[in-house]
């Protein structure tokens, strides 16, 4: 199937799209260009619109306004049996009475493509899966993860230009899922479709993703390659859901030189070199856990504030911790378990100084979804 | 469930077997009366006979209008199936206050008494044709039918993943294409269910038939009536009676088993002989979908 590298095709753009449920909108005028050939995920909680945004390229939702452009073609009227656009299910929705040929098979015999090539798509498809030993089971017989296989196959074997893919991992267990998600993005590179993928779990988006929407309320609150989303989140929503993140509330004064100073309360102030530092008045100010440096206590100097572990979770690879700061916060670190003695260091009461270093703290914008400048910058 | 104390499981017993005896003791009755060599159903038994049988079946009067029941049931059964796919599949797209309207409409010849229907259905006869005709009871069966056939069916189709539609119209199937490769094979015990249910409804029937039926061409369930009241051909009855006892119980067998093979056919459940999965993934096979109906 890698002779399906076709350039330029299975670009999908979003123009303000809408779709209401009743009083609700769903989805909340949209503007979204996802580029062909890649793996784009649409990243958001559960009831943010990402799957209706989802079901609408698709076709099996209608938009109340706004259009989904393929190719630049408009999709509206377009019913889902006639886009060349292919959907896995989150239930993967195998027809449990077909065998896993005949369920790859579908597609392609109301094509009425001839009996022969049929034969021939089918086992090409089920090979790219690694499924072909299994061709005659019902997929009652199958495994999670080879149902998951099954519903691939039978979309790949169409060839569309745009793979939809509605959190198809969502049911499997912790080791299986990140095993897939490997296998998911090699085949997306082989075949070179679009891939638009839907989940809620960042961690999966971030693994697999060319390109990420972060989508709440309807609405785009950041599109970004995953390193940009991550190391420069536009908003607290963004870097509250890509992550924990340690969300402080701060008073700024504006820049001086390439950094700002911020007022926590109880008259501590940090340096912040990162984000929006030209911002005044009241902000947030973000630091990730692992980010954040814990010196024995008494340390002194910039950026440093007393504080005492409240808690300690032993994670395997690493012990997280809670530390009550003297500003008020409350914040968590992330401490590498890459010493003999690092899990038996920490324990509750312990009192420390907290080193949050100027380049790791960024000022955030107050989540409003300003996205699209945010996603321009950070292309 | 509750323990149950030791008297309340006495009770429980009794009250089980009490039950048993009320339901089956006319049966046996009547299959012990079916070889009693005696023209009287009374006690003392008067030894064994095969007589009333070849008696009812060189009856050819009876054994026609057996047959014409058997006709009149089937083709009841296959149209109130079919109607009754339909309007499950309207069902299933109605939501809040229309549907309950609907179900309520179309559940009603649960609630009105047969003999009411056969006397709207006897006026509504002759106002088409003169004549009572034996289509009118096909038609009248199939409507008494019918609520059983949706009862059967629509639960059915609400257990099915209504995700596999949108995969096969997503695939590029037209909605008759889904109906016809996914909806109905899927449906298939549901279906055999429905035709036995509505088979045995109409095989049975009484009041719409009797009034329905042309006078020359009675059902079986009428023939049995008159008959009945006729002293000679009681035993023959009778026979007749033991003989359909032993046809339902053969259905019903026969309908769990098929029903039972359609299952494992459909979805393959049957892992044991299919050997362990295999892959790196093995695991245990989930089914993906609830097969087991209230069928």
């Amino acid at each position: 199937m890698t002779d399906r590298q076709q350039q330029g095709k299975g670009q999908v753009s979003l123009v303000s799209l809408t779709k209401h449920f009743g009083p609700i909108a769903a989805v909340d005028a949209i503007d979204l260009d996802i580029p062909s050939g890649g793996f784009f995920s649409l990243l958001g909680p559960s009831g943010c619109g990402k799957t209706t945004t989802l079901r609408l390229i698709a076709g099996f939702e209608q938009p109340t306004s706004g259009q989904v452009l393929l190719d630049g073609r408009d999709m509206a009227g377009t019913p889902p049996s006639k886009r060349p656009v292919n959907t896995v299910f989150q239930s993967y929705a195998l027809f449990p009475h077909l065998r896993v040929f005949d369920n790859v098979a579908f597609g392609l015999r109301r094509a009425h493509v001839p009996r022969d090539e049929v034969r021939r798509r089918v086992g090409e498809a089920l090979e790219l899966v690694q499924l072909s030993d299994l061709a005659a089971r019902k997929p009652g017989q199958l495994s999670g993860g080879q149902q998951q296989r099954v519903a691939l196959a039978r979309a790949l074997v169409l060839r569309p230009e745009v793979l939809l893919l509605d959190e198809p991992l969502g049911a499997l267990d912790a080791k299986l899922r990140r095993q897939l998600q490997v296998e998911l993005k090699q085949l997306q590179t082989r075949v070179g479709i679009t891939f638009v993928y839907v989940t809620h779990d960042q961690e999966e988006a971030l693994t697999m993703s060319d390109r990420i929407a972060v989508i709440n309320r309807g609405r785009i609150e950041q599109a970004a390659s995953p390193r940009d989303l991550y190391e420069e989140p536009a908003n607290a929503f963004v870097a509250d859901f890509l992550g924990v993140s340690n969300l402080m509330d701060a008073s700024a004064n504006g820049p001086s030189g390439d950094a700002a100073q911020v007022r926590l309360a109880n008259g501590f102030s940090v340096e912040v070199r990162r984000g929006e530092i030209s911002r005044r008045g009241e902000v947030k100010v973000v630091i990730r856990p692992e980010r954040v440096m814990l010196e024995p206590a008494g340390g002194t100097g910039p950026n440093r504030i007393p504080g005492m572990v409240t808690n300690v979770v032993y994670l395997g690879s690493g012990i997280q911790l809670a530390v009550h700061l003297a500003s008020g916060h409350t914040v968590t670190a992330l401490v590498p378990n890459n010493d003999d003695d690092t899990a038996s260091a920490w324990s509750s009461g312990l009192a420390v100084t907290c080193y949050l270093p100027a380049n790791a703290l960024r000022v955030l914008g107050d989540g409003v979804a300003t996205n699209q400048q945010h996603s321009g910058a950070a292309t | 469930m509750r323990p149950v104390s030791r008297f309340g499981s006495l009770g429980l017993g009794i009250y089980f077997w009490a039950f048993v005896v009320f339901l089956f003791v006319p049966l046996v009755v009547l299959v012990i009366f079916s070889v009693n060599n005696s023209t009287i159903p009374a006690l003392p038994l008067s030894g064994f006979t095969t007589r009333w049988f070849h008696l009812a079946f060189g009856n050819g009067e009876l054994t026609t209008a057996l047959v014409r029941s058997v006709v009149i049931a089937l083709v009841a059964g296959l149209l109130a199936t079919a109607l009754g796919i339909m309007a499950s599949l309207g069902l299933l797209a109605m939501r809040g206050r229309a549907l309950a309207l609907a179900l309520a409409v179309l559940l009603l010849p649960l609630v009105v008494p047969y003999i009411c229907l056969a006397v709207g259905l006897l006026i509504l006869v002759q106002e088409v044709s003169a004549q009572p005709t034996l289509v009118a009871v096909v038609l009248g069966h199939s409507v008494i039918a019918l609520p059983f056939a949706i009862l059967v069916i629509l639960p059915r189709l609400r257990s099915l993943d209504p995700a596999m539609n949108e995969a096969a119209l997503d695939l590029g199937a037209s909605s008759f294409a889904t109906l016809r490769y996914i909806t109905l094979p899927l449906l298939a015990p549901a279906l055999v269910s429905s035709m036995i249910i509505c088979f045995v409804t109409s095989f049975d029937e009484f009041a719409i038939a009797s009034f329905l039926a042309p006078s020359g061409q009675p059902t079986y369930p009428i023939f049995l009536y008159t008959s009945a009241r006729t002293p000679a051909l009681l035993p023959e009855v009778i026979a007749i009676g033991a003989i359909i006892i032993a046809g339902s119980l053969l259905l019903v067998v026969l309908a769990e088993g098929g029903r039972r093979w359609a299952e494992r056919r459909l979805v393959g459940a049957d892992v044991s002989h299919a050997g362990e999965p295999t892959g790196p993934d093995a695991e245990v096979p989930e089914p993906v979908l609830a097969t087991t109906g209230p069928n």
